[in-house]
Parts: C-alpha cells; structure tokens; sequence
C-alpha cells in the first residue's frame, strides 16, 4: 500500500518547551490511523502540523506527496480537518455552514446530502449550538467531506460524548474510511483505539514510543512473557451499561 | 497532479462568507442593542428634550404689590414664567436654582410718586441674573421715559431679526449618535466576537480551507460595513421623518452623511481588530474595550459640545477618532457648511486608522 502521509523527524518547539520532538512516521492509504497518548504528549500539535494550521520547526510532512510547509495551498485542499471544539459559527444554521464552506473550498455540493449521510438532514435549519454533543462531532465530520478529501484528520472527537454517542460515531468513520478516505485521529481512549485504528502510534512527551496495529502491540507484549494480575473478565462494566440501556443511540429532543 | 490554484475562488468565497457574517450579525441580539435600540432610544429621547425653550422663571412674593404695572409688563413677557409664593419660599427656590430671580415693587414716597424695583439674583446664575435684570432695566427705563413725558427719546433701538433657523439639540445630538453606532458596532462587535471567534476555533477551522485569511478577515469587515451602513441609514431617517433633522442640501448630505460614517467605520473597525489582539479572552476584553469608548462617548461631543468641557481637557478632546468623526459631521449639517471642509477630520480619521491597523497587525493572533 501506498504511504498517504510521510512524517520525517517532525520537531515543533516553543521558546524552551519541545512539543514534538523528532518523530517519524508513515500512513498507509485507506487505513485508520491513530494517535494515542495521555493530554499534553503533543498530539495535537503533531495533527495541527500535518493540517497546515501550525508552522514545524524542523523536519518534513509530506500529503500525498506534497510538502506542507511548501504548498500549504495544495494540501488543505486534500485534506478534511475536524478540531477538538465545535469550531463554527453559532449563529449561522447547518446548511448555511455547509454552503459557506463550499465557497471555501471552492466546490459545489448539496448540503442536505452530506446531512444525510451524517443522519443530521432533520436538523438543517438548526444552529451549532442547539445540537447535542454526538451531533455536533457528528456535524463537524461531515463539514470535513465537502472537499472530497483524501484524508481527513479527527482531534479527539469522542471525547465527552455518552456510550452511545461513541458507538454511532464509530460506525460512522467506519463507514467514512470504507468509502475509501484515509482517516488519522488523535484519541486518549484505549477501547478506542483499539476497536477503530488499524495501526497506532503511541506518543508521550513528544516522541513516539512504537509504531504498530493494536493485535501486534498485545501480541508483542503478550510475548515478552507479560501477565495481567487480575482473572479477565467475561463483561466489563461497559457491556452491562449497554446491556441495560441498549445501544441504540438517543439524542436529546430540542 | 496539481490542481492550478484559482485565484476567482477567493472572491467567490469572500462574497460568500460576507453574506453570512452578516446574517450572523443580524441574529445576534448584542447587534440589535448597541447598533439599534440604544441609539433609537437615545434620540427619541433628545428629540423630544430638545425642543423646550429658554426661559427666565421670576419669583414674586405674594405679599408684594402685584398689581403693579412694573409686574403685570413683566408677566406678560414671552420668555419670562412667574411663580407667585411667600418671599421666605422664593428665596429657598433661588438657593435651589429653581428661580431665576425675584422681583418685587415696593412704594416709597406719595410726593412726587416714587416706585423702587427690588431685583434679587443667584450669584450661581450670572446668565439668568443678567437676562432679569436688563428686562427689569428696560421695563423700568420706560416707565421712567413716559412719567418724566418724553415721548420721543433721542435714541432708539431699531431691530431687524433674520429668519434664523433654530438649532435644536436634536440638531447636536444625531449625530453623535450615529457616531455612537458605528463605534459600537464596530468595537463591541468585532473584540467580543473575534475573542469569541478564536477560542471556539472557529478562525482554525476557516483556516484549515484553502481561502486567505486576509479574505477571512475581510468579508467580516465587509459584513460590519454592511451593517453600519443600516445603522446609520436607520438613525437619519428616523432623525429627518420623525425629529426633522436638518440636512441643508437635503439628498447629496445624505449622501455624503453615509461616505463619512464608511471612512469612520473602517478607523474603528482598527481599533477593534488591535484590542482583539491585545486581549486574551473576554474578561480582559472588557476593562479594555470601556477604556477606549466610554471617555469617547464622554469627550468627543457626543452628548453635548466639547467647548462645554475644561479648556485643559478640549485639547485632548478634539483629537480623539469620534470627535473627528462628529465634528466632520456637525460641519456638513448644523453649521450647513462645504463637503471640503470635512477634509481636515477626515484625514485625522484616516490617520487614526492607520496607526490602529498598524498596531493590529503587530499584536494580531488567529488563535
């Protein structure tokens, strides 16, 4: 397979503080990439380069061939970028946001179309701010389709969402990434990243500690003669919570 | 394969962002306040102050002789409002500035008859204290000319009055007003929005596409232009329909009323963008935003004349962006004079400007 994305001894520094601190690592096309890594590790910065938003103090990113700190132009317009905070204007409806976006991109689309794939079309003439939190991450995912992008980058965006709320939006990347777009996202959460990313980074204090899918990291550690000290459990406290309340997903009625 | 970068699709984009930007303004509830109601308010209020009349309010004490004819001359008087009450009351209504005076007649001698007016004033009133006593002076001169037979007095005062036209405080205080819109507009709106904008990422997120953020940056300006421009059509419509504010060449002051308040707009729209950038959040926006409109609101004649204001402070006064702004203004309507003479203010304006802008693109961050 293809490398999407090449990072080559990415370093980011601000005054004294080193937030990313030559690393190095590749995306494969049409696979889910994560970045997983306690608040802090420079997760964020590393996608922020990647997404034109910040400059890189040494090092090369290159998307899809192209560099980004030479043709910034070029790669935004590849790429779709979703943020940690809902990032829109509060006082302009969904579809309005979409047609806005559009001319930013510069392409034409119809936004009840990318509603519906969101499962947002009944929320059209809704403001940002009246949204629950799944369909505002929701919202945000489906404004980084509007260009056809290659990849998209997602920043945490299961964070402070319920159960259900994660489950659907699984399903949705899923259904995003089969459709053929490389995804690369940042997550904290374990189950997460297990269940989503076909290979993961692991990044604490700026470096990266291994690059590898999540089986080979357990099987490698598995092998290095590591034993849990609890008995595993047949359920978690997760199955039994959606067990009780099913995994249907439910929104708030506004 | 690249794509060839389009250079049409930032104005496409700008257009359309405009558009929104300004659609966002028109739903935002602090808009409507600063931009709408409080300058509606406010000159609803001065229209209707602004058209009472000077006047002089003279006591005379019930115990005086009021059938006088010095008094029954005086109450006749166009400007002149008489209050009859105890002297002892009259004096406390003087002490309060409630009156301009007192004045009483008393007798002092049958033969020949002999008459002495009693004026008394408020020595913290010197303009009213001389306004009643050159009425009583003339009032009495009279008198005296035809008890001493003189009817045809070696001098006279011949006057001739021009049709003047009167300048009401409406006249002074629209605009200001529309001074007071734009300043708002174009501060409040744009600090709190732009802190606003950053913190929900909104601005990183604009700049994750392909448009410049200099076309960002300018459909929102174009957006509060917009919206500026309505502001102050409301307020002079409003202003000639219901109030009659005057505009001495009618349509063309109207149009050059709207050319100012842009020139004006875009000055402050500066000022906004630098304390944007030099406040963190909105809680240090705040301190920073007041320290910077309130003494304008204040000082530059928004409310009432500069020349009213210390003769230490006017220096200072006459330079701040909105005095600039006003007095540009108050030369083409008030005092009816040529759009030329606007130039002076406009270009302090313009001045102001730049140096805002300047300093905007100093302390400026997009996050």
């Amino acid at each position: 397979m293809i490398d999407i994305i090449a990072v080559k001894n990415l370093v980011k520094k601000y005054k004294d503080f080193t937030a990313v601190d030559g690393i190095s690592f590749s995306v494969k096309q049409g696979e889910i990439f994560g970045i997983l890594g306690p608040n802090g590790a420079g997760k964020t910065t590393t996608l922020e380069i990647m997404e034109t938003l910040k400059p890189l103090t040494s090092g090369q990113v290159l998307i899809d061939g192209i560099d980004v700190t030479k043709h910034p132009w070029d790669v935004k317009r590849r790429i779709g970028v979703q943020l940690q905070s809902s990032a829109f204007y509060p006082e302009v409806r969904l579809t309005e946001l979409l047609d806005m976006f559009a001319a930013m991109y510069d392409v034409t689309i119809d936004p009840m179309n990318i509603l519906r794939e969101v499962e947002l079309e009944d929320k059209a003439k809704s403001y940002v701010k009246q949204l629950s939190g799944g369909q505002q991450q929701r919202f945000s995912i489906a404004a980084t389709l509007i260009n056809k992008p290659k990849v998209i980058f997602l920043d945490e965006p299961t964070t402070g969402l319920d159960p259900q709320a994660r489950i659907h939006l699984w399903e949705m990347v899923r259904k995003i990434n089969k459709a053929g777009v490389t995804i690369v996202m940042t997550t904290h959460y374990m189950d997460e990243a297990e269940q989503l990313c076909d290979r993961l980074a692991i990044m604490d204090h700026g470096k990266i500690l291994k690059t590898d899918s999540p089986k080979s990291f357990i099987k490698d550690l598995l092998k290095s003669g590591f034993k849990k000290e609890v008995k595993p459990e047949q359920a978690n406290l997760e199955d039994v919570f959606l067990n009780l309340t099913g995994s249907q997903l439910r929104e708030g009625k506004l | 394969m690249k794509k060839q970068y389009r250079k049409l699709h930032q104005i496409r984009a700008f257009f359309v962002m405009m558009k929104y930007f300004f659609l966002a303004q028109t739903r935002n509830p602090a808009t409507f306040a600063f931009g709408f109601l409080f300058p509606v308010v406010f000159i609803s209020i001065f229209g209707l102050i602004g058209n009472s009349q000077p006047s002089l309010t003279i006591g005379l004490p019930s115990n005086s002789d009021l059938t006088n004819p010095i008094i029954k001359i005086l109450e006749q008087q166009k400007f002149v409002k008489t209050q009859i009450a105890p002297e002892s009351q009259l004096e406390t209504s003087i002490k309060q500035g409630k009156l301009s005076g007192i004045v009483s007649v008393t007798f002092v001698s049958n033969n020949p008859p002999k008459y002495q007016a009693n004026v008394i004033t408020s020595l913290a009133n010197p303009q009213e204290a001389s306004g009643i006593m050159a009425l009583v002076n003339a009032i009495v001169d009279r008198a005296n000319l035809s008890a001493a037979g003189v009817t045809n007095p070696p001098i006279t005062v011949v006057k001739k009055e021009l049709a003047g036209r009167q300048t009401r405080y409406i006249d002074f205080a629209l605009p200001g007003q529309i001074g007071f819109a734009l300043l708002s507009t174009a501060i409040f709106g744009t600090v709190f929005g732009l802190i606003y904008l950053k913190k929900a990422l909104v601005l990183k997120r604009m700049f994750a596409t392909p448009t410049r953020a200099i076309t960002i940056l300018l459909a929102q300006g174009g957006s509060r232009l917009i919206m500026a421009v309505l502001q102050t059509l409301l307020i002079l419509i409003l202003g000639i329909v219901v109030f009659k504010f005057y505009l001495p060449h009618g349509f063309i002051t109207f149009i050059e009323l709207l050319f100012l308040s842009i020139i004006a707009l875009i000055a402050f729209l500066g000022f906004g963008y630098f304390m944007a950038g030099l406040a963190n959040d909105e809680n240090s926006a705040g301190p920073l935003v007041n320290l910077v409109t309130l003494p304008q609101f204040l000082l530059s004649g928004t409310f009432f004349p500069i020349d009213n204001l210390p003769t230490w402070l006017q220096p200072l006064a006459n330079i701040l962006p909105l005095s600039f702004f006003n007095a540009a203004v108050r030369k083409i309507t008030t005092e009816g004079g040529d759009f030329s003479q606007t130039i002076p203010f406009m270009l302090g304006l313009i001045l102001w400007g730049a140096v805002m802008y300047l300093l905007a693109a100093k302390t400026f961050r997009w996050e």
